[in-house]
């Protein structure tokens, strides 16, 4: 579960987490049309093995979300407004029997307690590079927590460097490879 | 019933010079015995066995005129036993279960069907005799030329003293000789779960055949009536017109089965003749058959049935049949990404998704060359072929450095930036003002004017929320991506 207003990072986080599971295709579930591919080919995902499926209705959402499941190797789904608790908790459920990850991002919605394995939610971003009307932005450091099933029950904040083109560096607090197993 | 040179027994190959014959993937697959004699063994590689035996005459295997010569064989033995399974040119099951009774014990049914086979195609036939085709296939194998027959009382005692590299998976194989487990015996031995939770369905496929389990690992009830029929009218003539046909209707089983989660292990190939007189013939495979494994032996049947002994098919093909035979439900156990089964249950996944989203909603993209983030992708339907637009090598001065964002709303949203001195000073997200932290730009567009675009400046802009890519255009401020 990735939370976060749009601006702090959690796309992007998303997208490095994706690129870590090779092999197959994987999928996003676009609910807004925003993902832009660039962004995904930068931080590593091969052009022919994403697929976005673009759905705005909450009702053919979940549908849309399990077919995917059923054939791609990772999948990122946003929950559009409107969703029930209960369509998610099935594809939790669904993720899990198949042994899928599901990485779910919702939109603007509260997220039922329970379901997911890890929550991450994006706290603060900082943009390094630009000056007053000088520069680029080139680097950021996000500050996310982490907590839920994976983390025993402990909240863990967790810093991480990222400069665009590669993946995430973790500057301080538990280690990559834990965040990297989120699941539900 | 094997015949392990036939693939050698065709006009060209040596007779008593080392002969070998290599398969597609250039790996031997049968020496004759002036070979083997020289150390060429099946499965080397092309390479190696010419390097062991430099004088060695290499065939390409072709299955279909194999299997012309094969069917005078097949043939001879389906007239003493019924339901004859055909695996490869030269190597047949036969069920025996009934035939044993009715000629009154297994030796005397041997001795049938050894007088049979050797006089229509000789020496060279090695027969083992089991309760299931894996034992019987190493029985044939461990036969030799003189002691030609096999006969195995106690499958699983068989099995337990055939050495591991027997189950023929050598990815696990090299494993399991790490581990200790020499033998299939020792295999079988440990119990069935420990070893899929350590080696995944490869393993649990090794202990089954270890075990003598090796009918089916997954049984299924046929499903009502997935039996493929084309009639021709006017009747083919042409090999290569069934052949084609045979493709198509290859795909369409494996489709139709596929989507009941099944894959199909044995195939009936029917023919019907003008004549109305019928054909049939059973194929089998250890893996499940693919639609291209089905065409192909679809087509060397037909071949063998037009080229062979018999009445071929006379006046031409009037309708094909393919029929499932033995499914198991292994088309549900597939692992993604690992293969071309893979990747059709991958193809029925996505194909799914854009029966529910719309042809329009489910999309991949590929880069293109432009100045805009929206512009640098080019999109199409998944399942479609791409079309590169702009090139992608050229400069595109202009372009906003750095890394891109992440999302881009399709249609700009309006952005209300707050400027003193032509600097930006805060930013309303929502219902609250964030003050800019830090900005850079503007990058100037001056927009493709002969179609009436204006010019417009790109900032990026930074805030305690994120960073944004906003454009200005005829005094009006847009937020063209989100640095997310």
């Amino acid at each position: 579960m990735l939370l976060g207003e749009p601006g702090l990072g959690m796309t992007r986080l998303g997208l490095v987490m994706l690129s870590g599971y090779t092999g197959g295709t994987v999928a996003y579930l676009d609910v807004r049309g925003w993902l832009s591919p660039v962004a995904a080919w930068e931080v590593g995902i091969e052009p022919d093995r994403l697929v976005i499926a673009r759905c705005r209705e909450a009702v053919r959402w979940g549908r849309a979300a399990a077919a995917l499941l059923d054939g791609a190797t990772a999948v990122l789904a946003e929950i559009p407004d409107g969703v029930k608790d209960a369509p998610i908790r099935k594809l939790a459920a669904l993720a899990r029997n198949r042994g899928t990850p599901l990485l779910l991002r919702p939109i603007s919605r509260a997220t039922p307690p329970g379901v997911a394995h890890l929550v991450l939610e994006a706290r603060e971003v900082a943009w390094m590079g630009a000056g007053d009307g000088h520069g680029r932005i080139e680097q950021r450091k996000i500050r996310i927590t982490a907590s839920g099933k994976a983390m025993k029950g402990m909240t863990r904040t967790i810093e991480m460097e990222d400069d665009g083109s590669n993946a995430l560096r973790v500057v301080s607090g538990v280690a990559a490879t834990e965040t990297r197993s989120a699941a539900g | 019933m094997w015949y392990p040179e036939w693939p050698l027994r065709r006009p060209g190959a040596p007779q008593d010079e080392p002969g070998q014959a290599v398969g597609a993937d250039g790996r031997v697959e049968a020496v004759n015995a002036v070979a083997y004699a020289a150390g060429v063994r099946r499965g080397m590689r092309r390479g190696e066995a010419e390097g062991i035996c430099p004088l060695v005459t290499t065939v390409e295997r072709d299955h279909s005129a194999e299997m012309v010569a094969f069917e005078r064989v097949v043939a001879e033995i389906e007239a003493l036993v019924p339901k004859v399974e055909v695996v490869e040119p030269g190597l047949v099951f036969v069920p025996v279960a009934g035939a044993v009774g009715y000629y009154g014990g297994e030796d005397p049914l041997v001795e049938r069907i050894v007088k049979e086979i050797d006089r229509v195609a000789g020496d060279g036939y090695r027969i083992g005799l089991a309760d299931g085709p894996f034992a019987a296939q190493h029985a044939a194998a461990g036969a030799t030329s003189d002691t030609p027959v096999h006969i195995v009382e106690d499958d699983a005692a068989f099995l337990a003293s055939l050495d591991i590299s027997a189950i023929g998976r050598e990815e696990v194989v090299a494993t399991f000789r790490w581990l200790g487990i020499t033998t299939l015996g020792e295999l079988a031995r440990l119990p069935g779960s420990a070893i899929t939770s350590r080696f995944g369905s490869v393993g649990l496929d090794a202990h089954r055949l270890a075990s003598g389990r090796d009918r089916l690992p997954n049984p299924r009830d046929l499903p009502v009536d997935l039996t493929v029929v084309e009639r021709f009218s006017p009747p083919l003539e042409d090999l290569e017109q069934a052949a084609f046909v045979a493709r198509a209707m290859a795909s369409r089983l494996v489709e139709a089965l596929a989507s009941v989660g099944a894959a199909p292990f044995r195939i009936v190939v029917e023919a019907e003749a003008v004549d109305g007189t019928t054909r049939s013939r059973t194929w089998r495979s250890a893996d499940p058959l693919d639609d291209r494994a089905i065409a192909e032996r679809v087509r060397w049947q037909l071949r063998a049935w037009i080229e062979g002994v018999g009445a071929g098919i006379r006046g031409g093909l009037a309708a094909l049949r393919i029929e499932p035979a033995e499914l198991s439900g292994m088309g549900r156990q597939l692992s993604l990404g690992e293969d071309a089964r893979a990747a059709s249950e991958t193809h029925r996944a996505l194909a799914e998704t854009q029966a529910i989203v719309g042809m329009d909603g489910l999309l991949q993209a590929h880069p293109q060359g432009g100045r805009e983030p929206g512009e640098r992708v080019a999109w199409h339907r998944w399942g479609e072929t791409p079309v590169r637009l702009r090139d992608l090598e050229a400069p595109w001065p202009g372009r906003v450095p750095g890394p891109s964002p992440t999302l881009v709303p399709p249609d700009p949203q309006p952005f209300h930036v707050e400027w003193d001195g032509g600097m930006p000073v805060r930013v309303r997200l929502g219902s609250r003002w964030v003050t800019v932290r830090s900005w850079a730009g503007p990058w100037r567009r001056v927009g493709r004017w002969w179609r009436g675009e204006e010019p417009g400046d790109q900032y990026q802009i930074v805030t305690s929320a994120g960073a944004f890519l906003c454009e200005i255009r005829e005094g009006q401020t847009w937020m063209v991506g989100i640095y997310d």
